[in-house]
């Protein structure tokens, strides 16, 4: 038998999902349907998708690479100013992405703090560049995996590790074959958010990034751009993104949620 | 080889500072309730505690400078501690394959011992499938897969149920027996120790209280943890049918009646073991009336007060520890060489039968 729901919490419950389903109804509704072909290489949809996927899967695997130890760290170290070293970690979550690009901007810029240097030895130029939309990206994007990843490991049993090390694992045996796939599923949930985060970054890329077809003009800013220039378009490209979220959503079940 | 260690750590508010050490081919047992430190002793052993100050000798040569990985111990964990992502047949070969031995080598290793501690369990099973003594028996097979030479078992039996112990029982003691080193086994159950080791360091607090053989400890405890624990009579030996519901029970030296104990067919049994509190035996100047179905005479060799209370020590046949009120020893004038009378209820006794039922009887 079904639970009875109140009246008052359905209907509010009602009002959210339609809140949500609305616009991507609407964007439905109003593409240029007929003419669909055209508006996808009228502006560059291919090119934008391409590097799109490009961009976050590249800041997916640097945000994992740095990030996962950058989480060991703050959940198994001991040191002082380990809470504001967690703080800062997560500060890009609630800076707007243009700040965050402007910092990044001020830091690694050809004129920046240590952007100059990079460029006057290495002549190493990130700005207007492929990379420099991967850093950008990925410094917004970091933050979901290195959390996930820390309350995985603080929810982890430390007797497991320590038999291992006590069964001769050395610290990173230990690692590699107990902490890794014991926190594996928060490290993937963290991950997948991380990638979604990465797929719709635009303040942080257009600040320091710019927008450049085909080097740094990822679907959100083709779609800021198209949108001026070509409404139809904009809302196609809309579509594929709603499209590839809908379907990595479908693919990954109730694991990116943590449901079954 | 010998294991000798002398521990101080400070933990938690409590001070842990112990020494002890196994002989050659010797079961040592730490025994102590909840919160006096046992496992703290087997993690600063393991090396598992980096703030400890300790001294860990194997025949002399220090391992309490090696970082655990180094330390040639195996330990079956309180628990087991199994790898839940990795199968049984992996959790054998981790301390193999951890010490950087093939993977193919490491499996047929595994194999071997899973076939020896735990057959018929699937090795390509996830220790959450498993019973609790399923898994303290891959915990064992892990335990001994590194060809450790010294072997830990922290608490072995507490996960496992009822039925199964008297099979692990017999596992645990020939799985000890068998290993060439010293043998440490961490327990709270007094019976477990008394059955298993060759000899009890009795630990309360954080600090030993007692050392000896079981024997030793039975006969004159020196706490009152250790006597209301250890200072138990201990029967062993073959049982025989009496009648319904009850059996004999012939020990080395003399006969007690004892309950048949349940889920066992009625038959001879070979290496049954019953404990006794000495609490439960009743001491009197003459031959008492009443229902007790066992009456022994005997001398009484000692008497020792501790506290309120007086443990007597009587040469009867089997010889036996009572424990009566100082107050009543007095009043029956009770001392070395004073012939009485001892009584017991045979519901009193418990028993534990060490091999589980044959059907080839």
């Amino acid at each position: 038998m079904r639970a009875r729901l109140p009246v008052a919490i359905v209907a509010l419950a009602s009002i959210g999902a339609a809140f949500v389903l609305l616009p991507v109804v609407a964007l439905f509704v109003r593409a240029p349907w007929s003419r669909l072909g055209e508006a996808l290489s009228g502006v560059g949809a291919s090119t934008a998708l391409r590097l799109s996927i490009e961009v976050s899967l590249a800041a997916t695997a640097i945000s994992v690479l740095v990030g996962v130890p950058l989480a060991w760290v703050l959940a198994r170290g001991e040191f002082p100013g380990r809470n504001l070293l967690r703080a800062v970690v997560v500060l890009p979550i609630l800076l707007p992405p243009v700040v965050g690009g402007v910092g990044l901007l001020v830091a690694l810029g050809r004129s920046g703090l240590v952007g100059r240097w990079l460029h006057d030895v290495f002549g190493i130029q990130l700005t207007f560049t492929t990379a420099g939309a991967v850093l950008a990206t990925t410094f917004v994007s970091m933050p979901l995996v290195v959390l996930a990843t820390e309350a995985g490991l603080r929810g982890l049993d430390r007797r497991y590790e320590r038999a291992a090390a006590a069964m001769g694992g050395s610290p990173w045996y230990v690692f590699r074959r107990v902490t890794l796939p014991m926190v594996a599923p928060q490290l993937a949930a963290g991950a997948v958010l991380t990638w979604a985060r990465a797929l719709g970054e635009f303040g942080a890329t257009i600040t320091f990034a710019g927008n450049l077809a085909g080097r740094t003009q990822t679907m959100p800013l083709a779609v800021y751009e198209a949108r001026q220039v070509d409404p139809g378009g904009a809302i196609v490209l809309s579509l594929i993104l709603v499209v590839i979220s809908v379907a990595v959503l479908v693919t990954l079940g109730g694991r990116l949620t943590g449901l079954r | 080889m010998v294991l000798e260690a002398t521990i101080e750590v400070r933990r938690g508010g409590m001070t842990v500072a112990a020494t002890f050490a196994t002989g050659d081919r010797e079961t040592l047992a730490i025994l102590g309730p909840n919160g006096a430190g046992k496992t703290t002793i087997v993690e600063t052993i393991a090396g598992l505690v980096p703030t400890a100050d300790a001294r860990i000798l194997l025949d002399d040569g220090p391992i309490h400078d090696l970082p655990p990985e180094r330390r040639p111990i195996g330990i079956a964990f309180q628990d087991g501690v199994l790898f839940p992502h990795l199968s049984v047949l992996e959790n054998v070969a981790f301390p193999v394959r951890a010490r950087g031995a093939r993977t193919r080598a490491a499996r047929t290793h595994g194999l071997e011992l899973l076939d020896r501690l735990a057959p018929g369990i699937d090795p390509g099973a996830k220790p959450g499938t498993l019973s609790g003594g399923e898994r303290q028996r891959v915990a064992l097979a892990r335990a001994l897969a590194g060809t450790p030479r010294v072997l830990i078992l922290d608490e072995p039996l507490s996960a496992v149920d009822v039925s199964a112990r008297a099979d692990m029982r017999a596992l645990l003691r020939r799985t000890l027996r068998d290993f060439d080193g010293p043998r440490l086994l961490v327990t709270h159950d007094p019976i477990e120790a008394m059955t298993l080791a060759d000899r009890l360091v009795i630990l309360e607090d954080g600090r030993v209280s007692q050392t000896g053989t079981p024997q030793d400890i039975r006969e004159a405890p020196r706490t009152r943890y250790a006597a209301d624990l250890v200072g138990m009579n201990l029967f062993a030996g073959r049982l025989t049918p009496l009648e319904a519901g009850a059996g004999e029970l012939q020990t080395a030296d003399g006969v007690v009646t004892v309950p048949w104990p349940e889920g066992i067919p009625v038959g001879p049994v070979d290496d049954v073991l019953a404990t006794l509190r000495p609490a439960d035996v009743a001491l009197h100047t003459a031959r008492p009336e009443g229902s007790a179905r066992n009456v022994l005479q005997g001398v009484v060799e000692e008497v020792a007060v501790v506290g309120d209370r007086a443990r007597v020590r009587l040469a009867s046949s089997p010889r036996l520890v009572a424990e009566i009120t100082s107050g009543s020893a007095a009043r029956m004038a009770i001392g070395a060489g004073t012939m009485v009378w001892a009584s017991f209820k045979a519901v009193e006794i418990h028993l534990m039968v060490e091999r589980g039922p044959t059907d080839t009887l």
